[in-house]
């Protein structure tokens, strides 16, 4: 849909909102009805931003749940995944998005929920074992809990500036629509495997390969030689100072 | 009326030692004999009443209790003890006692059974019932000459009846705060129950408040803006009339109607957001899943059942801004100083104390005194006296060289300052 101010391309770039949106989508933000200027923006400029994009090997996505955001096809643009703590924090947001508890505080959840949503799914250990992926000794529990924690906030954080959440002030989380992209592999009637094949057909997600240990989380891979691949830190037992932030593979 | 002082009033309180602790059943019992005396129009209970009362309200809350007898008797012991039921009779051990309930218990009752909520109607009405209130009171306060006149025609009315009608209309905001409250929770449990054939029922309660919420909005806005100007009339005049008492009384409940606007604009805005994303939900989550399987099944691909993968987004690097690099400012060379760093010493003319000393008692001398501990004086009054021992020394000396001087074989101690004494001479000539 394209409205009359804007005939033609000109018009959107001209728009005092675009540089705005084109940094956040090319960034990788979710763009939904509570960023109201870009949404309007997006919405009123599809057709011309649609073109755009795909001058740089980019499909602009809309979702029916309200939402758009940018994925690269090609090699143009830089594509990056999700980190798998992201990943797991992303989904326990999505189900407590699902929650009807949710609706009686107007869609707000606290980090302590998704904390406890992740325990009540995965276990405790399960879930030091997933945020701890490359400590194969025993640990101090307190310790590996607090990394948990730390390592959650850091998701929070990087979901944040990917538009799936907000987080206030006051540290309460507001959950947004783009949140449903991680149920997308099981939203639709197909089976789960199939609907995932689908989605890794057109970009969407990439597909994990397990770590040789079935008990770990993949840790996000990064290039040879970077500080984080050889991040002395990490394999420390004893060392209860927050890590690396789980950056998402660039590839 | 001055300002409560915020700790004395604490202080005053807190050495009271106040507590309460009421369980279910107290409050219940309290309910009960409001009930009771409002049904029968009784003013006071006696104890067999309280007791058939207890009775009541213990089988219905309890109905498995027994010793009812007993357990009465603690409660309203427990219930005199917290002042919320008090002994009306005065008779003592005379005969058996009236008992009523305290101001605090009806206050208590009536937080629990007041159920008033802000409607439209009573918002109307109350609106009305305060436009009449603060038009007589604008016309008292035309009338009123004397300070007297002002405060019962103009104070009074604005601090008693206006102030509890606007009372009355925040109340039932904390009403309608109340029943928005039970009715979030009401649409999760109705989605909890039956997730798909909850909808319609969703979406009713949803719109009935939001419409009610509207009117609402509207009627205290049209409405407000009336009230404000009656009041600021009334203030007009007290401020002309030099009346301080009815000005701050006028601006007080200016302050509370201009709350119960700000009450009326915050509660829209909130349920606005609320609203959409309720019907966001609806709309994405419910009726696109009508069986609920979703949860079930993203419970299991967080679980880890299934294979794994990872969202791919775009990730440009954010875009290089180089700072602007001010050019780096030319540096002298280093050089040495041609001319010599080190100057020859000159001779420079110095003023030699001993000369000033010298010149200072010879004009003491010049001034007519005949005596050392004159002269010290004169000399020293100028130093400080931390130096007058010092100078008096030099003093006696150059009074020697500069006149000739004689004394006594038992030389008098004099004062010539508050903390020093000379032996005295006298001085016989000044030496030309």
């Amino acid at each position: 849909m394209t409205r009359a101010g804007f005939a033609e391309l000109q018009d959107v770039v001209l728009d005092a909102s675009f540089p705005e949106l084109d940094l956040a989508l090319r960034r990788g933000r979710h763009i939904d009805r509570d960023d109201l200027a870009l949404y309007a923006l997006l919405t009123d400029a599809q057709d011309h931003l649609e073109t755009l994009y795909r001058r740089f090997g980019c499909e602009l996505v809309y979702k029916a749940d309200g939402y758009y955001y940018l994925l690269p096809t090609g090699e143009k643009l830089s594509r990056r995944q999700l980190a798998p703590g992201d990943m797991l924090v992303g989904q326990a947001l999505a189900l407590l998005y699902l929650d009807p508890a949710t609706i009686e505080r107007g869609g707000r959840a606290s980090v302590d929920d998704v904390i406890g949503q992740l325990v009540v799914v995965l276990g405790n250990d399960a879930l030091i074992g997933a945020f701890n992926p490359k400590r194969r000794r025993r640990v101090d529990e307190r310790i590996a809990q607090k990394n948990v924690r730390t390592k959650i906030g850091e998701a929070l954080r990087h979901l944040e500036a990917l538009g799936f959440v907000d987080q206030g002030e006051d540290g309460a989380l507001r959950l947004r629509p783009a949140l449903l992209r991680f149920a997308e592999p099981v939203r639709g009637l197909s089976a789960p495997a199939e609907a995932l094949a689908k989605l890794v057909a057109e970009g969407e997600v990439l597909l994990v390969e397990p770590d040789a240990d079935a008990d770990e989380v993949e840790e996000p891979r990064f290039p040879p030689g970077t500080a984080s691949d050889t991040d002395p830190i990490a394999d420390d037992p004893l060392d209860d100072a927050p890590e690396d932030p789980a950056e998402d593979t660039d590839w | 009326m001055s300002p409560r002082n915020l700790e004395q009033v604490v202080s005053a309180i807190a050495d009271r030692k106040p507590a309460l602790e009421l369980g279910p059943v107290d409050i219940c019992f309290l309910i009960a004999l409001h009930i009771r005396a409002e049904g029968a129009g009784l003013a006071a209970f006696t104890e067999q009443q309280l007791e058939d009362v207890f009775a009541q309200a213990s089988a219905a809350i309890q109905p498995e209790a027994e010793q009812i007898r007993r357990r009465a008797t603690h409660a309203i012991h427990r219930l005199r003890d917290q002042r919320l039921l008090a002994r009306v009779d005065g008779q003592g051990v005379v005969r058996t006692g009236e008992f009523a309930l305290s101001r605090l218990a009806t206050a208590i009752v009536e937080f629990y059974l007041d159920e008033d909520v802000l409607t439209r109607a009573s918002l109307g009405v109350l609106t009305a019932s305060l436009r009449t209130a603060l038009a007589d009171v604008l016309a008292s306060a035309s009338r009123a000459e004397t300070s007297e006149a002002w405060h019962e025609t103009v104070v009074g009315p604005l601090e008693v009846t206006i102030s509890e009608l606007i009372a009355g209309i925040e109340r039932r905001q904390r009403g309608l705060d109340r029943q928005q409250e039970d009715f979030q929770g009401e649409i999760r449990r109705l989605l909890e129950a039956d997730w798909f054939g909850a909808l319609d029922r969703c979406q009713g309660l949803l719109e009935s408040t939001s419409a009610t919420l509207h009117e609402l909005n509207v009627v205290l806005l049209r409405d407000s803006a009336v009230l404000l100007g009656l009041l600021h009339d009334i203030e007009e005049r007290a401020v002309a009339a030099g009346e301080v008492p009815a000005e701050a009384a006028a601006h007080r409940a200016m302050e509370q109607i201009d709350r119960s606007v700000a009450w009326g604009s915050a509660r829209q805005r909130a349920w606005s957001e609320y609203f959409q994303y309720v019907h966001r939900y609806l709309r994405d989550v419910v009726r696109l899943d009508p069986s609920r399987a979703l949860t079930q099944r993203l419970r299991d691909q967080l679980a880890g059942t299934g294979a794994r993968f990872a969202l791919a987004h775009a990730g440009a690097p954010p875009l290089r801004i180089l700072r602007t690099v001010a050019p780096p400012r030319d540096q002298p060379p280093v050089v040495r100083p041609r001319a010599p760093r080190e100057k020859e010493p000159t001779p420079e003319a110095g003023e030699d104390p001993q000369a000033v000393l010298d010149a200072r008692v010879q004009r003491a001398l010049d001034g007519g005194a005949r005596a050392l501990s004159a002269v010290t004086t004169v000399v020293t009054a100028a130093s400080p006296d931390s130096d007058h021992f010092v100078e008096a020394g030099r003093i006696a000396h150059a009074v020697a060289q500069l006149a000739r001087v004689s004394a006594a074989i038992e030389r008098p101690w004099v004062a010539v300052s508050a903390t020093l004494e000379v032996e005295d001479w006298r001085v016989n000539e000044v030496r030309r």
